[in-house]
């Protein structure tokens, strides 16, 4: 009897609570460059988002990308096929200006999202978040040919892909 | 956002699996296991009330805790249904770090049934192995200090008040329970829980549920219980 109440306390320290909290907790839009045919295309122009602050003042959004396995932030893209973006945590639509730059001038596109807000509760441990239900998109034509919404929930998940891409150039 | 798999699918399968227990086993060991002991023991041995000193010490020392009583019926020192009934209840005022406060309160049931492992089943002790099913239906408030959105600098926040939710569970219980004068015994037990449905509300997820405890991946809990026989 001993030797079992023994087991129990040890089994009881043994469930003590941790913080469980998720690893990956950032919450980006995904997007894909696809050429008209539907294949993925490297951006051969740089490409740089920028966005309108609350005080008035225009900021580059940092784009975040793979490069061998590992996600890196950048304030430029060039050469790749895919890229993620910040969303707003409570705003009912962002507007993105999407700079395109070759070696002689700059197209800007602007995007607009509409989306819903969901706040996101893991726990009392865990900072607060948001999900988001993109509701609707617009953009200008300049660059941009199409951008079509693939998937309207944003959430934790950095595999599903919400937007593609397709620029005017790729055909 | 989370699958919620209907409660009778779940029985369904639990039942498939001890039919296919009970049939791996002899036919002769699975009558053992059920059948009772031939004796001059009267097969109605009386009822236990209980009362859990686990979860009103953390009642008492953290802001969450539970108020837990269960009833026994004791049939011939070897088979034990019960019905545990208790009342859970989290209090987290605004967290420094995370800037976030919960609360819920509410009552809880388990009902479920122990069979007395040991082989001299009349004596002082008990060890017991039991399963339970457990649920709650209990509100929720979520409330968040206002926090900066890091690129567009908007002041935000969020809350929910009196956010319905339910939980439905079930526990294998791990228990001993030692006799220490006239009708006065002292009894541990471990639980390993495992939630089968739940509904937590439009923010996802809930902290703690009352009766089942931290809504995290740890899934053993424990009761220290006083238990006195009537």
């Amino acid at each position: 009897m001993r030797k079992l109440l023994f087991f129990f306390v040890v089994v009881l320290l043994a469930a003590c609570s941790t913080i469980d909290c998720p690893i990956q907790n950032n919450v980006t839009v995904q997007y894909e460059i696809r050429d008209k045919a539907g294949k993925a295309l490297s951006l051969t122009d740089s490409l740089s988002v920028v966005t309108m602050r609350l005080d008035g003042e225009y900021v580059f959004l940092d784009i975040t990308t793979l490069n061998n396995n590992q996600y890196v932030l950048l304030n430029r893209l060039i050469g790749k096929s895919s890229f993620s973006l910040p969303i707003s945590y409570s705003h009912p639509e962002d507007v993105l200006y999407f700079c395109f730059t070759d070696t002689v001038k700059t197209v800007v596109d602007t995007v607009w999202i509409k989306k819903d807000d969901i706040p996101h509760f893991e726990s009392v441990d865990c900072n607060a978040a948001f999900f988001h239900e993109i509701t609707d998109v617009r953009y200008s034509r300049n660059y941009i040919d199409s951008l079509v919404l693939l998937n309207r929930s944003v959430t934790y998940d950095q595999q599903t892909v919400h937007f593609r891409l397709v620029p005017k150039s790729s055909d | 956002m989370t699958n919620r798999p209907s409660i009778s699918v779940l029985f369904r399968k639990v039942a498939i699996s001890l039919l296919l227990l009970m049939s791996a086993t002899g036919a002769s060991a699975q009558w053992k296991f059920f059948s009772l002991q031939k004796d001059s023991i009267p097969l109605f041995r009386g009822f236990a009330v209980s009362f859990d000193l686990v979860g009103a010490t953390m009642m008492q020392l953290s802001d969450y805790g539970s108020y837990e009583g269960a009833f026994r019926v004791n049939i011939h020192d070897e088979w034990f249904p019960i019905v545990e009934i208790g009342y859970g209840k989290a209090n987290h005022e605004t967290d420094e770090v995370t800037g976030i406060a919960y609360r819920t309160q509410a009552p809880y049931f388990r009902i479920g049934i122990d069979k007395n492992l040991l082989k001299d089943k009349h004596g002082p002790y008990r060890l017991y192995a039991g399963l339970r099913y457990a649920f709650t239906s209990y509100k929720v408030d979520v409330d968040c200090r206002p926090f900066v959105d890091p690129v567009w600098k908007w002041e935000t926040s969020y809350g929910v008040k009196d956010e319905p939710c339910n939980y439905h569970w079930i526990e294998a219980v791990l228990g001993v329970d030692a006799k220490i004068f006239g009708p006065f015994h002292l009894g541990w037990s471990v639980r390993y829980k495992r939630r089968i449905a739940h509904k937590e509300g439009i923010i996802g997820r809930t902290w703690y549920v009352p009766g089942f405890g931290l809504d995290d991946d740890t899934r053993l809990g424990g009761t220290f219980n006083v238990i006195i026989d009537i």
